[in-house]
């Protein structure tokens, strides 16, 4: 069984660093685009803390070389599998691979402090009450988004709002080099509001940002 | 007990996101995998395997329900 990592340019190779299953990475190649993968007697459980080591495998690639990250835990019977999969695939995610060098994603995540509260004490008041907090939640959500989306689109080549169960959640494609920027700005904004809590993750390889805009609402 | 909000741990949180981020984003792989005993293909499978993160399967969930 194969485990799926990454896809690199065709000339990458995978540097000296041992997978999940404690296997040193391979890489299969194409013409236009290569895997990293590793053989493993078993399909990994995508437990937090497996999840977690594989992201930092993910993270180190990235260091060495271009990626698209690919979803964990991916794994396809043989080599060959992979290898097909590869042929299919290796315009695009080569187009992509272009596209993508030298950025990175963040994700930004801000709430005001005391939105679920003010939900919850509307919800113990009545079922009207409730409703009008919620609708003026919303509304207070999308002004968020609309004023981070604003605020980072000097830096941000790409953004996309993730689902979020608290408070909003941006992921951002960032140049590198304007990374503190942005963050820089975001800091900014947080400490502009009282009530305002922001994090900024990242930044990381780009996960949100592996298809492009238009292949992917096709 | 205190009424403030819960204040996030900046770790924390970057650490659930990026795990999110593993698990719900990346390149998603179209396979096929033909199931074999002693040799023998048994079934072949065309698999598009999504993991996604519980929130976003309770989405879809509650979304079905309601076009039902």
């Amino acid at each position: 069984m194969i485990l799926l990592y990454a896809v690199v340019p065709p000339d990458a190779t995978a540097p000296e660093v041992g997978g999940l299953g404690g296997h040193r990475l391979e890489t299969i190649r194409a013409g236009l685009a290569a895997v990293i993968v590793e053989e493993c007697a078993e399909r990994p459980v995508p437990t937090a803390g497996e999840s977690r080591r594989f992201a930092k495998i993910i993270c180190d690639l990235a260091m060495a070389t271009p990626m698209l990250p690919i979803r964990f835990p991916t794994v396809l019977p043989t080599s060959s599998a992979v290898l097909a999969e590869l042929q299919a695939h290796e315009a695009r995610w080569q187009r992509r691979l272009i596209e993508l060098d030298g950025l990175s994603e963040v994700v930004i995540r801000a709430q005001g402090a005391d939105s679920n509260h003010e939900l919850d004490a509307a919800s113990r008041r009545s079922g009207t009450s409730y409703l009008m907090s919620r609708a003026a939640a919303l509304r207070q959500r999308d002004a968020c988004v609309a004023e981070i989306s604003e605020l980072v689109r000097g830096w941000a080549q790409e953004i996309k709002v993730l689902p979020s169960q608290q408070g909003i959640r941006i992921a951002c494609l960032v140049a590198n080099a304007d990374m503190r920027q942005l963050r820089d700005a975001v800091l900014g904004w947080q400490q502009a509001g009282d009530d305002r809590q922001v994090v900024v993750g990242g930044p990381w390889p780009p996960f949100s940002f592996v298809v492009d805009g238009e292949a992917e609402s096709a | 007990m205190s009424d403030a909000p819960e204040r996030w741990s900046n770790q924390q949180v970057a650490l659930v996101d990026l795990i999110d981020r593993v698990i719900g984003g990346g390149v998603v792989i179209t396979g096929d995998i033909v199931l074999s005993v002693a040799d023998v293909d048994l079934v072949y499978l065309g698999l598009r395997l999504v993991l996604a993160p519980a929130h976003e399967v309770d989405q879809s969930v509650a979304l079905g329900r309601r076009s039902a």
